[in-house]
């Protein structure tokens, strides 16, 4: 059981983890490239809340994940 | 581990240029025209009104760097005077804050480089953000080398930025184009006297990178009160006296609408000479504010580890450097990734945000220090006690309330950020995992409902087909995910 879980952690932390920071990056896209803004009609009103939320996203993510990968190490 | 391993190696000499080159960073050289159209003429009392303002919580600083000469700066004071989560949040927004300058310094210097390449017809080998990052990749080696390397660089850096704003100044004095005594004028009146003097006080910020390197200063007692009160001085005077220079050759009106008012002053008495010069003298100024908030930032991480409130290995002494080098590459490594993206405006605010945060608890720590431990050693006490910390404390009160709404909101967003930052190193473990857990339980709920929506009602997200089962498959995937990852930071596994 212990052996399952601990892979299981560590799929899951790691699937975490790289959700976090695709987020993170796709945050820095929106803000940066206005082909990707356009692409998802993000408004210049929704850039810095869709880039705060992109970010609280990815941050709460990468730390989820790597919370659950030390636990198990 | 004791604090005695960071080596005592910066004398009054060197720890005066680390407190200017904090100071004078690449922001002087474009923050005159706009200032000049708030305040016209009348700038120059502005600067020194600034000036003055700066010299009451530098007094504090002084007073407090004698008394307590450990690593950390205002992070140490506030610890000294009040512990706890006020001195965490001093030190958090100082790291964060001397971060930003580094990153906003590093930008500053490559933007300045690129210009002055394409300005010369020159192939354009290095994006801005990678000259950003090289930059800071050779300051931080510097800072490894050594406080000794760090601080001898930071001597030459600003020697020759003194001499550049030097030749300017007398340049600019024997051949003023105006005749007769500069005339005061300011066209905003008083409160555009007092929004000029909130905009210009940033270039004088910085200096207090003395205070954060005081356990490296060589006979602290003396030596800090004269370095700080030494720099702030040097600090009026030399903006002072450029912005009268500047003013004698253009007038104000002129300034407002230029990108680089001081290149362009310097052009129109010294040909492009001139321009050269000051762009030489910009780059400078950025680099050493990269090499000063670098060694800043660390010191520190350094200290906010000793506590406890960072990793520990932040306070890890290399045994031949003796400098706390991983605290250095880890703030390093936030730094260049913080450049490379050049988002300039939002560092910029931060770092506004945390250094006038940082004035406010040292003015607050030195009030409360005085009451509470009115026999400690102070090898120099601020005179006409308690004037100048009230002062010190109203005037950068009255800066927030000036300073752009945005500022104040990343302010809020990273006093947040410090928030998690201190629950998760002071609350327990289990806690922690308990917390997250639930906000993966919300995370998976949120995504599911997202999934119910595009299952039941397709029309209430308007996208095409395609896009709708991606963002299907997507939210599903999401929503499972987290729902497990929440199930597993809440239980512990029995077998363990």
């Amino acid at each position: 059981m212990g052996k399952v879980r601990k892979t299981i952690s560590l799929l899951i932390g790691g699937i975490q983890c790289g959700l976090g920071v695709l987020a993170s990056v796709f945050a820095y896209l929106v803000y940066a490239d206005s082909w990707m803004r356009g692409l998802l009609a993000v408004t210049s009103e929704e850039l810095y809340i869709s880039m705060f939320l992109l970010l609280v996203f990815g941050i709460f993510s990468v730390f989820s994940g790597l919370l659950l990968v030390n636990k198990e190490r | 581990m004791a604090e005695e391993h960071l080596k005592r190696e910066l004398g009054l000499l060197q720890a005066t240029m680390m407190g200017l080159g904090g100071a004078i960073c690449a922001g002087v050289f474009v923050t005159l025209g706009y200032a000049a159209s708030l305040a016209g003429t009348a700038l120059l009392i502005a600067m020194i009104l600034c000036g003055i303002i700066n010299l009451f919580t530098m007094l504090s600083y002084a007073e407090l760097g004698a008394a307590i000469p450990s690593a950390g700066g205002e992070y140490t004071f506030a610890k000294a005077s009040f512990g706890g989560f006020i001195s965490f949040v001093t030190g958090w927004f100082e790291w964060i804050s001397n971060m930003f300058y580094a990153a906003f310094s590093a930008v500053g210097f490559a933007y300045m480089v690129s210009y002055a390449i394409q300005a010369s017809k020159m192939p354009l080998i290095a994006s801005v953000s990678v000259i950003a990052v090289v930059t800071v990749v050779v300051f931080t080696i510097i800072n490894i080398k050594g406080v000794k390397e760090t601080g001898r660089t930071e001597t030459a850096l600003v020697v020759v930025l003194l001499g550049i704003l030097g030749v300017f100044t007398f340049w600019g004095l024997l051949t003023g184009q105006r005749t007769g005594p500069l005339q005061l004028s300011a066209p905003g009146d008083f409160l555009g006297l007092l929004r000029a003097s909130a905009f210009i006080f940033v270039v004088y910020l910085g200096g207090e990178a003395i205070a954060v390197a005081q356990a490296e200063i060589k006979d602290p007692g003396r030596t800090i009160p004269r370095a700080i009160l030494l720099t702030s001085l040097a600090l009026i005077a030399i903006y002072t006296s450029v912005a009268y220079v500047v003013f004698r050759i253009v007038p104000p009106e002129e300034l407002a609408v230029k990108e680089s008012p001081l290149a362009y002053v310097a052009e129109q008495f010294m040909g492009p000479l001139g321009v050269g010069i000051v762009t030489v003298a910009g780059s400078i100024a950025a680099l050493s504010s990269v090499n000063t908030a670098i060694m800043a930032q660390s010191r520190v991480s350094y200290a906010l580890a000793r506590d406890g409130y960072f990793p520990r290995v932040f306070f890890k002494i290399h045994k031949d450097f003796g400098t706390p080098c991983l605290a250095i590459v880890a703030g390093a490594v936030l730094i260049a990734a913080t450049a490379a993206t050049g988002v300039v405006n939002f560092v910029a605010y931060a770092t506004d945000f945390g250094f006038i945060v940082g004035f406010i608890f040292v003015n607050l720590s030195l009030i409360r220090l005085r009451m509470r431990k009115p026999n400690l050693r102070r090898p120099f006490r601020v005179p006409l006690y308690p004037l100048p910390p009230v002062l010190g404390i109203v005037t950068s009160a009255l800066l927030m309330l000036f300073i752009e709404p945005s500022t104040l909101l990343i302010g809020i967003e990273l006093f947040i950020l410090g928030l998690i930052v201190y629950c998760i190193r002071m609350v327990r473990y289990y806690r922690i995992c308990l917390a997250v857990g639930g906000m993966n339980f919300g995370v998976s709920g949120f995504c599911a409902l997202l999934a119910f929506i595009i299952v039941s009602d397709p029309l209430a997200i308007s996208m095409p087909h395609p896009m709708a089962l991606v963002s299907l498959g997507a939210a599903v995937f999401v929503s499972l995910a987290y729902f497990i990852a929440g199930l597993l930071s809440i239980t512990e596994d029995k077998g363990r």
